[in-house]
């Protein structure tokens, strides 16, 4: 059994879902290549895709980590916004190149931080994590209010770069967020700090007794998530030049929704990290197609989102009754 | 008597109901304000529709999980019970039989998938209120709507008035007071009398021991949704009849703050506990800081900080209670509603 698996691992890249994933994006690309050839398929709108995705593609990866580590994180879009204020304050005082430096770095810090803080609550205090991050967002929003007087903290200047710089035509945040689940695809893969949180999400007793510190493995994955908040602040600040407190209250539950869709199951455990990435642009991709079409109004994707999420979730169990049938 | 005492002190609700008290006196020492009768009158009125949507969240967080479509599902059939209601010039009752009618049948979708497939709840309810809110906005197009005549005849119909003599505002209590008592004591009587309400907590509790005993799981899980969709229905037409006008956007958003209310006082959310005491208590102290803030002294800006800081130090706390006691089901808690 263990040598299968390990063969069809050699065999093809990436698990099943993720495969699947894969399939459904080439499939997807194909219809709007054919059918909106002209508007579609040109370097701008390819880039505003890759540039778009970026801020909850990162939040849905800080996201897809505590699933499995069987929490949820529903205070990620507000670290996102502290952070972008924090740095926003940071870049109106000071605009040079070491002002703009310490700006970023403390958006990532102050991500980190409120990602621990959700840590330790839920791992210290033995909250449910729903229940913790619920708080913490709204603590989180009210400082972000506090700090930035409920206005919103707009900035100029070098920060502008983030969002607007392209390497070899590819849009620098989508480069980070391809970076970034680069980088955490191999944590969650390949280290033990990865297995730990699978089998902490699998089952929280089993893992304390195999000797796992399950408090710091908690705690680091909502530190992640924060982190990846952080930088999401960072970039929706340099794209849109302004950062406020009730920014982008709706990406919570789109990150709840890439999450799933890419196979992360919501019980914690199981699922992999390129399957976010693959679901984010799938998503992205299929939004800015309905954006061609002038008579479906935005609001539909709602509707599309929510309908594909109960799909897939069917779906999913679905094919997994039919391989416990076949192994039977 | 001795030992009635010392069982109330140890619920959460005991707890809620002394910060209340402190807050209240501090409040009424720091401004004079607390304890004026339209104050009173303005917490009483904003707290009738979250009051309504916590009973919502406490039938789901004791039977199954978090629910967090009842806004939309609220919006979006209060908004078809008032576009029919203008159309056919349909009188008070027959439109809120349509909207709960349609809240039941948004209910079914949910109860269906959490049943048949066992998802977790959370997920399935985000997903049924972002098929809302597009059906809502993209199909129909909601805008700002009015009401139909007689409904609009009702919502201007307030059961008391009262007028501070110092300042010289006033206020009312709208008729939707009613409907929510109303709510509260058939539930109260359900879930304490009934068969089918101890079968909800018996659900939250333990599900297979609430098997073996002979208890219809999945009905019973099923109905609770059924049920949730009919209440958030009605929650949303209070809240349309409050606003004398239906205004779409005002209904997202809501949940987060309800399931934050219904914690507090006291439900698990891990099932099977939780009371509509609880539920009124909570949400009247979320209503009173959001609402007091400003007599309290402290900036409007500081709102949220101070709710998200109450969130987390009151699950805190009964999180730590819920393990020293060991065993989190335990106790007297489960024979009251």
């Amino acid at each position: 059994m263990d040598k299968m698996m390990k063969m069809k691992k050699k065999s093809l890249p990436f698990d099943e879902n993720v495969r699947r994933l894969f399939v459904i994006l080439v499939v997807l690309l194909l219809v709007t290549g054919i059918t909106k050839s002209t508007a579609f398929v040109n370097l701008g709108n390819f880039q505003s895709i890759g540039k778009q995705l970026t801020e909850y593609g990162l939040m849905s990866l800080g996201m897809g980590i505590c699933m499995i580590s069987g929490g949820i994180d529903l205070s990620t879009v507000y670290v996102a916004n502290l952070s972008g204020i924090c740095a926003g304050l940071i870049f109106q005082s000071s605009n040079t190149g070491a002002g703009v430096l310490a700006g970023c770095v403390v958006a990532i810090l102050v991500g980190a931080l409120c990602g621990a803080f959700n840590g330790m609550l839920i791992s210290c205090f033995h909250i449910p994590p729903m229940l913790a991050t619920l708080g913490s967002y709204e603590l989180f929003m009210g400082i972000s209010v506090v700090l930035s007087g409920g206005s919103t903290v707009s900035v100029n200047g070098e920060i502008e770069l983030l969002s607007s710089l392209a390497i070899l035509n590819i849009p620098l945040p989508f480069i980070i967020f391809l970076i970034c689940t680069a980088v955490l695809a191999v944590i969650m893969g390949r280290t033990k700090f990865g297995s730990r949180t699978y089998l902490v999400g699998t089952s929280e007793k089993a893992a304390r007794f195999a000797g796992i510190h399950v408090k710091a493995t908690i705690i680091k994955c909502y530190l992640i998530s924060g982190m990846l908040a952080g930088i999401a602040g960072l970039i929706s600040l340099s794209r849109l030049n302004s950062a406020k407190a009730d920014f982008g209250t709706s990406y919570t539950m789109q990150t709840i929704l890439v999450a799933v869709l890419g196979g992360i199951n919501p019980n914690g455990g199981a699922g992999k990290i390129p399957g976010i990435a693959f679901s984010v642009i799938i998503l992205q991709v299929l939004s800015s197609y309905l954006n061609q079409f002038p008579a479906i109004s935005n609001y539909y994707r709602d509707l599309i989102w929510g309908a594909a999420l109960l799909l897939v979730l069917v779906f999913n169990v679905e094919i997994s009754r039919r391989a416990a049938k076949k192994k039977a | 008597m001795n030992k009635k005492v010392k069982s109330m002190v140890k619920q959460t609700e005991f707890y809620v109901l002394c910060i209340i008290i402190a807050f209240a006196v501090i409040i009424q020492i720091r401004s004079g304000q607390f304890l004026t009768s339209n104050n009173l009158m303005d917490l009483v009125r904003s707290m009738i529709v979250p009051g309504i949507y916590a009973i919502c969240a406490l039938l789901s967080f004791v039977s199954t999980g978090a629910d967090v479509s009842f806004p939309l599902i609220a919006a979006l059939s209060a908004y078809v019970s008032v576009v029919l209601g203008n159309k056919w010039n349909l009188g008070v009752v027959p439109i809120f039989l349509i909207a709960i009618l349609l809240g039941c049948l948004i209910g079914c979708i949910n109860g269906f998938f959490i049943v048949k497939y066992r998802f977790n709840s959370l997920i399935v309810t985000l997903g049924t209120s972002s098929i809302c809110s597009g059906i809502l906005f993209g199909t129909f197009e909601a805008g700002r709507t009015e009401l139909p005549e007689k409904l609009y005849t009702v919502s201007k119909v307030n059961i008391a008035t009262v007028k501070n003599s110092a300042t010289g505002l006033g206020s009312a209590l709208p008729s939707t007071f009613v409907i929510m008592v109303a709510l509260y004591v058939i539930a109260y009587l359900v879930l304490n009398y009934t068969m089918i309400g101890r079968s909800v907590y018996a659900l939250g509790g333990d599900e297979v021991s609430a098997q073996r005993a002979g208890i219809a799981v999945e009905k019973v899980r099923f109905g609770v949704f059924v049920v949730n969709g009919g209440i958030a229905a009605i929650a949303g037409l209070c809240y349309a009849m409050m606003s004398y006008f239906y205004m779409p956007n005002e209904y997202a958003g809501a949940e987060m703050l309800v399931i934050a209310a219904v914690i507090l006082g006291g439900t698990r959310m891990t099932g099977g506990v939780g009371t509509l005491r609880g539920c009124l208590l909570g949400t009247f102290l979320l209503t009173m800081v959001s609402n007091s803030l400003i007599l309290f002294g402290i900036s409007v800006y500081w709102e949220k900080v101070v709710i998200g800081a109450i969130i987390i130090v009151g699950t805190a706390i009964s999180a730590i209670q819920a393990r020293n006691a060991g065993n989190p089901f335990a106790g007297k808690k489960k024979k009251e509603a």
